[in-house]
Parts: structure tokens; sequence; C-alpha cells
């Protein structure tokens, strides 16, 4: 009775210890959508410990002087694996690393690239040397262990310029503002691809912690539907050759707006705010009502304080 | 051990019967013991018409939206307690409203970590009616600085106040702010200063309500609240513990 007992425990044991030491990858393959451009997809999910913060999309550009980088993932570990993957296309070197925005998916992979060039907007700088640290502690707890060794590797300049030649790539560096205050959208003149970072989300709920505004993110938008790009790739979401992605990102903040400015006008408290029916608004986009919740955190405040 | 066993189900037995109740729905560990703190050994009913409504989760710590609505039990009300199980400082606010206000309140509050939030509300009877909602939280909200302990704008505007009427179809509803730090006094060298009540008065100065608040009440808060006459004048009025007292028409 005891030895069967005993037996049996340490099976349980020796399953567990088996689940645990499977180790944690990304598994991440990059995807080829023009000529030398490759995109790493992430899920159109929330951090997660199953996801390990891969729900962000990452590219790169491989030229004949060189690998553009943009953005680098949520952890020491997803770079590491991206530069893995990069190696196994080309055996050019890493030249330029670019951040595009101060959130913790997007740059929080930099130590893998500790001998590149990695640039990011000067307000985006600012904000990461103030919140890189309380962003990266946050995702420990929600991803855990495959943040292992993650610590925040600031960019080594600041990026000045509009315009960045590597090979026969041009590459046009445009600043906006309407996600973080600080966003860095990268087109390459030569495929057309342009890269909208989280400036652009699609068929996955916008996420709104350190927008100016939702009114000022609508007319950047509106901005960018004048570049007459060939391909799109939103920070999160499918990439797309069409302008759906952004028709329904303009659809949405105008939802968005309306909503808050209906809300106030009719003086509702927050806690009736986010009961506010969306899903059934917006059924082709993951993560509404999480996002929804967020954002009147984030915004009804001031939405509050002009109605007054 | 069959002995305490069964002297133990005999001590529960009892104690069910004292209080006339079932096992806390929300199954936090300091169920007993907060409840033992705020309504001592008062019979209480779980009652799924005091409502506690809440975000699944803190997006803000320091900025947690509650309401707390009664109104099911609405003129029968003596006061209302609302907690947090597992805050440092347990007591959000104390309410006693009268039959003229619509026992429905709405305020934002601070938490450190995910807890059980619950609002008794005690009617004529004296029996407590229990309502709660968890609140998942990552946490902090109470020994974070308040965003005034930066900024000195409070300082040249505390009191301030701005507030709304709304008119419903029935009755109406007022909302107001007020510039104040509410600071814990949980932080390292800032004191507790936080507004601890709130009257609102009609046009012949009788309260119609009144409000005790505590530390984890948010910074600059906001307070909804509704009334059944739309036609009545209401003014409200203020004090913090450091004795300043701010009114204002409403």
């Amino acid at each position: 009775m005891f030895n069967k007992k005993a037996l049996t425990l340490s099976l349980l044991l020796s399953v567990n210890t088996a689940a645990v030491a499977a180790p944690l990858t990304y598994d991440l393959k990059p995807q080829k959508i023009a000529e030398n451009t490759w995109v790493l997809k992430g899920a159109l999910e929330d951090f997660s410990r199953k996801n390990g913060g891969n729900i962000v999309n990452t590219g790169f550009v491989v030229t004949e002087e060189g690998v553009l980088v943009i953005d680098t993932g949520p952890s020491l570990k997803y770079g590491e694996e991206m530069k893995a993957a990069i190696a196994e296309i080309t055996d050019k070197p890493i030249k330029y690393v670019l951040n595009t925005h101060s959130h913790p998916d997007h740059f929080l992979g930099n130590q893998a690239f500790s001998n590149s060039d990695i640039l990011a907007l000067p307000k985006t700088n600012e904000q990461l040397a103030l919140h890189g640290d309380a962003f990266a502690g946050n995702m420990y707890r929600l991803v855990g262990d495959w943040m292992r060794s993650t610590e925040v590797k600031l960019p080594t300049q600041d990026l000045k310029v509009d315009k960045l030649k590597l090979g026969s790539h041009q590459f046009s560096l445009m600043s906006f503002t309407g996600h973080t205050g600080s966003d860095l959208v990268v087109y390459d003149r030569k495929t057309g691809v342009l890269f909208a970072s989280d400036m652009v989300f699609f068929q996955r709920a916008l996420t709104t912690p350190h927008t100016p505004g939702l009114d000022v993110w609508f007319k950047e938008i509106e901005k960018l539907e004048a570049i007459d790009y060939k391909v799109i790739v939103p920070g999160h979401g499918p990439v797309s050759k069409d302008k759906d992605s952004l028709k329904q990102m303009k659809r949405y903040l105008l939802w968005l707006d309306e909503t808050l400015i209906d809300a106030a006008q009719k003086g509702l408290s927050m806690t009736e705010v986010i009961r506010i029916p969306i899903n059934e608004v917006f059924p082709d986009i993951k993560l509404t009502r999480h996002e929804f919740i967020r954002t009147v955190a984030h915004l009804y405040p001031l939405y509050e304080d002009k109605y007054f | 051990m069959k002995g305490r066993l069964a002297a133990l189900l005999v001590s529960a037995a009892v104690s069910f019967s004292a209080n006339g109740a079932e096992p806390d729905p929300l199954e936090s560990p300091l169920w007993d013991y907060m409840r033992t703190q705020f309504i001592g050994d008062d019979a209480y009913v779980f009652d799924d018409r005091v409502k506690v409504g809440l975000p699944e989760f803190a997006e803000d710590p320091t900025q947690v939206p509650i309401m707390v609505d009664a109104s099911a039990l609405s003129g029968n009300i003596k006061q209302i307690i609302t907690w947090a199980d597992l805050n440092p400082i347990q007591h959000i606010f104390t309410y006693y409203p009268h039959p003229e206000i619509v026992p429905r309140i709405s305020l934002r509050i601070k938490v450190q970590q995910g807890t059980a939030v619950r609002a008794a509300v005690q009617t004529k009877d004296g029996v407590w009616h229990m309502g709660g909602s968890y609140l998942d939280a990552a946490g902090g909200g109470c020994t974070a600085p308040s965003a005034a302990n930066s900024d000195p704008y409070w300082e040249s505007h505390l009191g301030e106040m701005k507030s709304r009427f709304f008119a419903k179809e029935e009755g109406g509803r007022y909302k107001f702010k007020v510039i104040h730090p509410m600071d814990t006094g949980l932080v390292n060298a800032i004191p507790e200063f936080y507004i601890q009540q709130v009257a609102v008065r009609n046009q012949q100065g009788e309260s119609l309500a009144r409000l005790e608040l505590s530390q984890p009440v948010s910074e600059n808060p906001v307070i909804t609240f509704d009334v059944r006459d739309k036609n009545q004048k209401h003014s409200v009025w203020l004090r913090d513990n450091s004795g300043n007292e701010f009114g204002r028409d409403l």
C-alpha cells in the first residue's frame, strides 16, 4: 500500500519534471512579405505565460550592406531567436536596429543586438529611460520565465534623420504621436512596404495607455492613408496589401471617441462606461472588451473633465 | 481527534445559526475577520440586490472605478459600509443616504493587490445585506505617492470643485470632482491627508446624504450620485482631516 503510493508519487513527479523541463521557445518563423523583407508574426492575444509575450509583429530587411531590424520583441529570448532566424536567411551583419516606440513588446529583445547600432526617436529614448524598467518588471509578472535574464538595453542613439539608405534600399523614417506620443513608421521606398508599428492595429483592439488623444491618432491615420504603399505591416495583426487596416483603425478610433463623449455628456460613471457593449460592434476585432476596459481607465477621466 | 472534530462542527453550526448566513461567495481569507471588524456579530445575509460594480481587473491600481448600487433596498437603508478585504486600510467609505437620494454611488479607489471589495448595507431592521465583487490587480495603489506629490498644482487648487447635474428620465444625477491629494499616509514621509466627510444638502440646509471617506478613495475624487427630485437644488460640503472645509452649490 505504502509502496504503491510512493510509486504513483514518483511517476507523477517524473511526468511533472518532464513537462517543466521542456524548453520555452517562440519557434519564430520569418515570413517573406516582399523582396528582401521578412516579418515575424505575433499572436492576436494579450501577454500571457502561454505566448511568452509574442503578440507583436517584428521585421527585418536584408540589403547588400547589411540588415535593418525593426523592433526586437518582448524578451531577451525573443531577441536571440530573432537573431538566429535572421542568420539562417543571411550572413550579412545586422547594421541597424530600430525601436519604433517605448512599449515593452518592441524593445526588450535589444540585449541580443548589443553589437549593432540601436536607434529610436529622441522622445522614445526619453520614455524608455523613464519607464523601461517598470515595463520590464511588469512583463516578468505577466509572462514569467520567458523573460529570464531580460534587462532593459536602451537604444544607443537618437534617431534624428528622416531618411536612411542601406544598400539599394531607401527608407523614409516618419515620426508620429498617436499611439505613445512618439511612434516611428518606416517606409521602404524600394519595396513599398510600410512598417506601421503600433500606429496600426489590425483585427486586434488598439491599446491606449500613452496616446495623446484619439483625435490626434485619427488624424495621423489619415496621413498614413495618403502613402501609396504596396504592403502594410501593422504592429499587431495580419499583413495586408489594401487599406482595410487603416479603415478599421479610423472606424474604431471614431467609435471610441464618440462613445466616450456620449458617456461623459450623459454623466455615466466609469463603472457604467466599461459595460457599454463593444464586441457586437466590432465582431472582426479581437480583445475589444479587454482593451475597452483599459481605454476607459486611461482616457475617460479626460472626457469627464471636458463635460463638467 | 474525533472529539475535537465534533466540537468544531458544533461551534460552526452555532456560528451559522447566530448569523443565519452561508460561507463567503468570494472565498476571501479575511472575510470572517473583516466582517467582525465592520459589523461585529450582527446578523447578515448575502444579498444579490446589493451590487458592487467593478472592472474585472485594475488597469490603474490608483484609480479603480467602483459603483455601489443598493437601490433595490431603497428607503429601507440605515447605512452602507464598503471595504476592500486585502487593502492595508480596508475601509473605503460609509454612506448614509436619505430616502430622497437613490442609494447608488460611484467613485474611484486605490487598491494594494487583488482583493474582494464589499458593500454591507444595513436595513432598518438591523440586518446587514452583503454584496461584493472580486477585483484582480497588479497592485501598489495604496503605497504609490499621489501624483500631487510631484506636481505642486494642488497646493494652489486644493478643494477646487467642478460639478454638473445630469437630468435623467426619473430624477437626476450629480457628478462632482474635487482637487485633493488623498494621501494615504502609507508612503514614506508623506503624511495622511484626505477628505473625511462629505455631505449633500438641499436648499433648506438639510443633509440628504452623508459620506465618511477613508484613505483608499482616489486622488482628486470624482463622485457620482443620483437624486429623486430633479427640481430641488443641492449643495455639497466637504472636510478633510486637516480641518479644511470646502463647499459648492451643485
